[in-house]
């Protein structure tokens, strides 16, 4: 079912750990250092949310912002 | 005070009659200097009108018009010069009149004029009015940090038109329904004396008092509760979230957000960031109408804009103020050009590098750049002469803008001093092929990481002169360096060991 979410990073929290990738390898892509980079900024579907939910748990860092539009 | 200052405007303050005998004035002292183009014809009598008033201030639209401190044909520049001192507030009134407008009035100009960002991201004023009004009790920040090392536009504006850049302010605050208002600059600017000393002129004339000088108060621009700060003088800390940042206690760092300031700003209070160069063309455009303040300029380059000249121009730091459809070539006349340079940095050290003559004939405003992947930016224009080594230059400027990150997102942090080696490299002949391949994947790596725009600006001023300099590069690859390399630079970048690293203050 097609969802209304986003997914972002914030930057100036990410330290590289890349453990959001291993949760949402789908979604999140590491730079050369490692450092995580979202591919797709819109949540397609459940799925991706509930992946994307658990990356963004999953940070040490809370860098990872997933907000879904209120309805 | 010396002056004694009169407070009560003596007609009108809309009215342009006044305006249009200042300019006619002007018109009889000869100009010459910083001229170029077509200037406006000198007006006579028949300007007295206020009809042709409004033709003499739209006038400099139709032809195109660069002027310096003091040159007819100049809107935020014309009056006293910079060897007279700040404009007080004496004179002040006396050329523009007393400020007596309400806010619908004022909304209606933010419309009509389509002010539009002069700090360099070029955002409607409008835009940010109508998040701020929405979510209520905004504070103010009126921008001075000026950032870019090479340009004085801001400085300028400070130290000579300080009224022109308070009344923008004071006309911000009260369109937005607040009176906080912080002047925010950085540490050592040497624009906090003569604001201080503008906004000490205001007290003393009654400005925050409401009905001191006009008993309807809806008309009433009074002054909002000025405060002073400083911050760190780096390259990023005058990036509006950092300026936010560093008013509200924290550290002058951009940071993430999802939300505008003008919405939210690090506390939750809407903050409108407004550059002072946005403010001084509000203060202009409450007084002569937001369509006429609009015909300034060209068409969808709104009014006069300040560009500075540096690198290889007659007065390196030179701020000079265009207005109608100036073009590069113009900019350039009046910084003693003739002919098309080798190439041209254009919007500041964070900006793009563009090939001469293509420059020349390039209209300096957004659409006219963004048509050739540049922007005005922060208004710098800087020349780089045939003989210099366009990616020497540029190893420099990198280094130093990879010295400035604020060290906080990883790619900034990690990829910006590789991103300076190579171009080193490159410049000094230790570079090959392979060599260039990895930069060019490294830049795109890069770009579009970081919280805040300084990579992607390092980014772009890379790609540009990778393309402008195409030649130089594939040289540089086959043979070492050139002769520009061992010159001394055109653009000098601040010494990198000077870093501020103190916080912000209250002055």
């Amino acid at each position: 079912m097609a969802v209304s979410a986003t997914i972002r990073i914030d930057p100036t929290r990410c330290r590289g750990h890349a453990i959001c990738a291993v949760f949402f390898s789908s979604g999140i892509e590491l730079d050369q250092w490692g450092y995580g980079k979202i591919t797709d900024i819109e949540l397609q579907d459940e799925r991706a949310l509930t992946r994307a939910r658990r990356a963004a748990s999953a940070c040490p860092n809370g860098a990872l912002l997933v907000e879904e539009a209120q309805t | 005070m010396s002056t004694p200052v009169s407070i009560r405007p003596r007609g009108n303050p809309l009215s342009l009659g006044r305006l249009a005998q200042d300019i006619a004035r002007e018109a009889q002292v000869p100009h010459s200097e910083g001229i170029v183009a077509d200037a406006v014809k000198p007006v006579g009598d028949s300007f007295a009108t206020e009809q042709s008033a409004r033709r003499a201030v739209v006038g400099p639209a139709v032809r195109p018009v660069v002027g310096r401190v003091g040159s007819l044909g100049t809107v935020l520049l014309s009056g006293p010069t910079a060897d007279g001192g700040p404009a007080n507030l004496a004179l002040h009134l006396a050329r523009w009149g007393a400020l007596a407008v309400d806010t619908a009035t004022i909304l209606d100009v933010l419309d009509s004029s389509e002010i539009d960002g002069r700090g360099g991201g070029g955002f409607p004023l409008r835009r940010k009015v109508d998040a701020a009004r929405a979510a209520g009790h905004p504070l103010v920040i009126v921008n001075a940090s000026e950032s870019e090392p090479a340009s004085r536009k801001d400085a300028t504006l400070c130290t000579l038109r300080p009224h022109l850049v308070l009344d923008g302010a004071a006309l911000l605050a009260k369109a937005l329904g607040t009176s906080d208002v912080v002047v925010h600059m950085h540490r050592g600017s040497g624009m906090a004396g003569p604001l201080r000393a503008a906004i000490d002129q205001r007290k003393a004339a009654g400005f925050a008092s409401a009905d001191s000088w006009n008993p309807d108060r809806s008309h009433t621009v009074v002054d909002p509760a000025w405060r002073l700060s400083e911050g760190p003088d780096r390259y990023v800390s005058g990036e509006s979230s950092a300026v936010a940042s560093s008013v509200e206690g924290a550290e002058a760092r951009p940071y993430f957000t999802t939300s505008p300031l003008a919405v939210s700003g690090p506390s939750g209070r809407p903050t409108v960031v407004s550059n002072v160069e946005t403010l001084a063309h509000l203060a202009v455009a409450v007084r002569i109408g937001g369509d006429a303040w609009r015909a300034l300029g060209s068409d969808h380059a709104p009014g006069t804009r300040l560009v500075t000249l540096t690198g290889a121009v007659a007065e390196p730091g030179l701020v000079v103020e265009a207005s109608g459809l100036v073009t590069m070539g113009d900019l350039l006349h009046a910084g003693g050009l003739a002919h098309p340079p080798a190439a041209v940095l254009v919007g500041g050290f964070g900006g793009s590098w563009i090939d001469g003559a293509r420059a020349w004939t390039t209209p300096f405003s957004r659409p006219g750049l963004s048509g050739i992947g540049a922007g005005p930016g922060c208004g710098m224009v800087g020349v780089l002469p045939s003989g210099a080594c366009g990616l020497a230059e540029t190893a420099r400027i990198v280094a130093y803008l990879a010295g400035e990150s604020a060290g906080q997102c990883g790619s900034c942090v990690s990829g910006l001093p590789r991103l300076a080696s190579a171009l080193a490299d490159l410049a000094s002949g230790r570079m090959r092929r392979r060599g260039l391949r990895k930069t060019a994947s490294l830049a795109e790596e890069i770009f579009g990481s970081g919280a805040c725009g300084h990579p992607d600006a390092v980014v772009r001023l890379v790609r540009s002169a990778l393309d402008v300099f195409a030649g130089d590069v594939a040289a540089h690859l086959d043979g070492g360096p050139c002769s520009g390399v061992e010159l001394a630079p055109v653009f000098t970048v601040p010494d990198p060991r000077r870093i501020d690293g103190s916080g912000g203050a209250w002055l």
